[in-house]
């Protein structure tokens, strides 16, 4: 049954009440019809009115839009007869850097909206009973939401299915990352730094083809997302944020230096092997990805430490141990953020490593020099590749003095020879790491626990400005004998203060980026679902030939 | 006889009545007239809008031709 748009008003004609002093009932009954019909009539034209002004501004855009047609037909047909075939120049450039036909897509929106309610339909909705007034109570409301809200809130489906819709794109790109972060074809990314014997390079030639057809995948996925507005062009700034937020398992972010960060993932071949050279370069490399470097100090400390803290949330470099080996896989597997929490640098346990550094002759040449010299400093970490990590003391400082006693004799001596630059003997039984005195030492457990990325980028700013400082007081080693143990105390407020401040900036950091993001989609439904099916579809290998066919047309 | 009687005594009633049978009428013939006009425009607008959509699909599908035509016979446009 078709919805009356417009109802003629006198229904019945002759369904009225006569008044009572009227001797000839049947003329004033006549009358009273047809002045009802006469009312009719009225209401007929003017709905009539109506409808003829719909179909005519119809007509008129549609006039308008002939009439740019016209003109660019004309201009056309003008441009196509001065065309001259030979004048043709076909560089091959022109047809690289040409920008592919896309022809226009502009969908139409809000439909069914209020604003788009026909005037009769309107008019009829206005004759409907008002809700209750409840939002006359608003101003007296704690949550900021209105008060009619909780009575009829015509908007809620749609704030419904948007929050989903959004809530599904981060998902499917958290998952995006964290299958990147166990691609095997990452492992090409960190392995190229390490001297690995065959079996591992074996993968990397595989590996390496599949990573050239990503490549116009991620291009295409970008072009998505910056044909659809400058608003998105944010994205990817906030999603090193996000995975900076993101637990220990938070996604890996493409451009950052993953290759440094993943260094310490390899399962039985740590950065011990590296030779010094190639350990400073590494961690060189990013100048912004200084929380990476904490995990390069200490190879074998890390590997140890894994047993004792979360996994995930630990980035350690591995080491060739025996024991740590089953660990070091699992650590790859489940590692998946790329920003290393900035607790994560190791300083494992010195003894282990020991035993296995002998192990390391038989590795090649660029094992032989850093075996050699931890054997003559003391057990704990390689000081070469400490030594770079000046910064990293201060991050440096989560590492766990309390994880394990060994990893406390480690710690120490791997922190002060990071701090010094140079390997001193020394202080390994002290329990805590000498770092960043100003900064009161966290414990290092409960950093881990966290596991918050995010805090990573401003909190490392402030413990490399610790750090900074600590290894100019105490310049000599004659100190760090005493100012350990006030230091393992203050280390442990500060690991709290440190994730309890962690946390915090997480939740703000993450309450702002939603903010920012409702505010940015509105209530476009076209934007809204095709950021989601660009991230489902960059989310899947198989679609990639469709989509490159797409792009290709 | 009887039948003048008849009629003259029932005639105001009578009048009243046929005048009443013709006001009636001429009443459903204007409603029904009414109707007709209601029912025209409905109608009216129903294909008129049928034809707008045949013409602006057809409006759309210029649209795109000549976008592509134009970027076939443009020069230009570099993708930096």
């Amino acid at each position: 049954m078709p919805l009356v748009k417009r109802n003629i008003e006198p229904r019945h004609l002759c369904h009225t009440v006569l008044p009572r002093a009227i001797k000839n009932e049947l003329e004033c009954v006549t009358n009273v019809s047809l002045a009802n019909v006469i009312r009719q009539l009225s209401s007929l034209s003017k709905y009539a009115e109506d409808l003829f002004g719909e179909l005519f501004n119809e007509a008129h855009s549609f006039s308008f839009r002939v009439n740019s047609l016209q003109e660019r037909v004309d201009r056309l047909s003008i441009s196509v007869t001065q065309l001259d075939p030979k004048e043709e120049e076909l560089s091959l450039q022109d047809i690289t850097m040409r920008k592919a036909f896309r022809s226009s897509t502009i969908q139409d929106q809000q439909l069914f909206a209020r604003q788009s309610l026909p005037i009769p339909l309107q008019e009829t909705f206005d004759l409907c009973e008002q809700p209750p007034p409840l939002n006359i109570l608003t101003p007296y409301r704690d949550d900021g939401k209105e008060g009619l809200k909780f009575y009829t809130n015509p908007s809620y489906f749609f704030d419904l299915w948007r929050e989903k819709m959004l809530q599904d794109t981060e998902d499917k790109r958290k998952e995006k990352r964290k299958q990147k972060l166990q691609d095997p074809r990452m492992y090409d990314q960190v392995y190229r730094y390490l001297d690995l014997p065959g079996q591992v390079r074996g993968n990397e030639r595989t590996l390496e083809t599949e990573k050239i057809p990503r490549a116009p995948h991620d291009r295409k996925k970008e072009w998505q997302k910056l044909a659809l507005g400058a608003e998105l062009a944010e994205d990817d700034s906030e999603e090193a944020l996000k995975h900076r937020e993101a637990n220990g398992s938070a996604a890996y972010h493409d451009r950052s230096g993953a290759p440094n960060y993943l260094d310490g993932m390899d399962g039985p071949f740590s950065l011990a092997a590296l030779p010094y050279s190639q350990m400073n370069e590494l961690l060189n490399r990013p100048g912004d990805r200084m929380y990476t470097r904490p995990h390069d100090p200490p190879p074998p400390p890390p590997m140890h430490h894994l047993g004792d803290i979360n996994p995930p949330s630990m980035i350690s470099s591995s080491s060739g141990f025996s024991d740590s080996r089953p660990q070091s896989p699992a650590q790859t597997h489940g590692f998946n953020s790329n920003t290393p929490p900035p607790p994560p640098p190791p300083l494992p346990p010195p003894p282990p490593p020991l035993p296995s550094m002998s192990g390391f002759g038989p590795r090649g040449t660029p094992p032989p020099p850093i075996p050699p010299l931890p054997v003559q400093q003391q057990p704990p970490a390689i000081p070469p590749p400490p030594a770079p990590l000046q910064i990293a003391p201060g991050v440096l400082h989560p590492a766990p003095p309390p994880v394990a006693p060994p990893l406390h004799v480690s710690s120490p001596a791997r922190l002060q020879q990071v701090l010094d630059r140079g390997p001193t003997p020394g202080q390994s039984d002290e329990t805590v790491l000498p770092p960043p005195p100003p900064p009161p030492p966290l414990p290092f457990p409960g950093v881990r626990s966290s596991s918050p990325c995010p805090p990573g980028p401003p909190a490392v700013p402030s413990f490399l400005s610790g750090a900074m400082a600590s290894p100019l007081s105490h310049s000599g080693g004659k100190k760090h004998s005493a100012s350990l143990p006030p230091i393992s105390d203050a280390r442990s407020v500060l690991l709290e203060a440190i994730r309890k401040g962690i946390q915090l900036r997480k939740v703000e950091e993450q309450r702002e980026q939603e903010a920012a993001k409702h505010e940015r989609v509105g209530n476009d439904v076209a934007t809204i679902l095709s950021r989601r099916i660009a991230v489902e579809y960059s989310d899947s290998e198989d679609e990639s030939e469709f989509d490159e066919g797409d792009w290709m047309e | 006889m009887l039948s003048v009687k008849m009629a003259g005594q029932e005639d105001p009633v009578q009048r009243e009545i046929h005048q009443d049978w013709a006001n009636r009428e001429y009443i459903e013939v204007i409603t029904s007239s009414i109707k007709k006009i209601a029912d025209f425009l409905n109608s009216f607008d129903m294909s008129c809008r049928s034809r707008l959509a045949t013409l602006n699909e057809k409006l759309t599908a210029l649209e795109r031709r000549i976008e592509y035509i134009e970027a076939r016979v443009t020069k230009g446009e570099t993708l930096t």
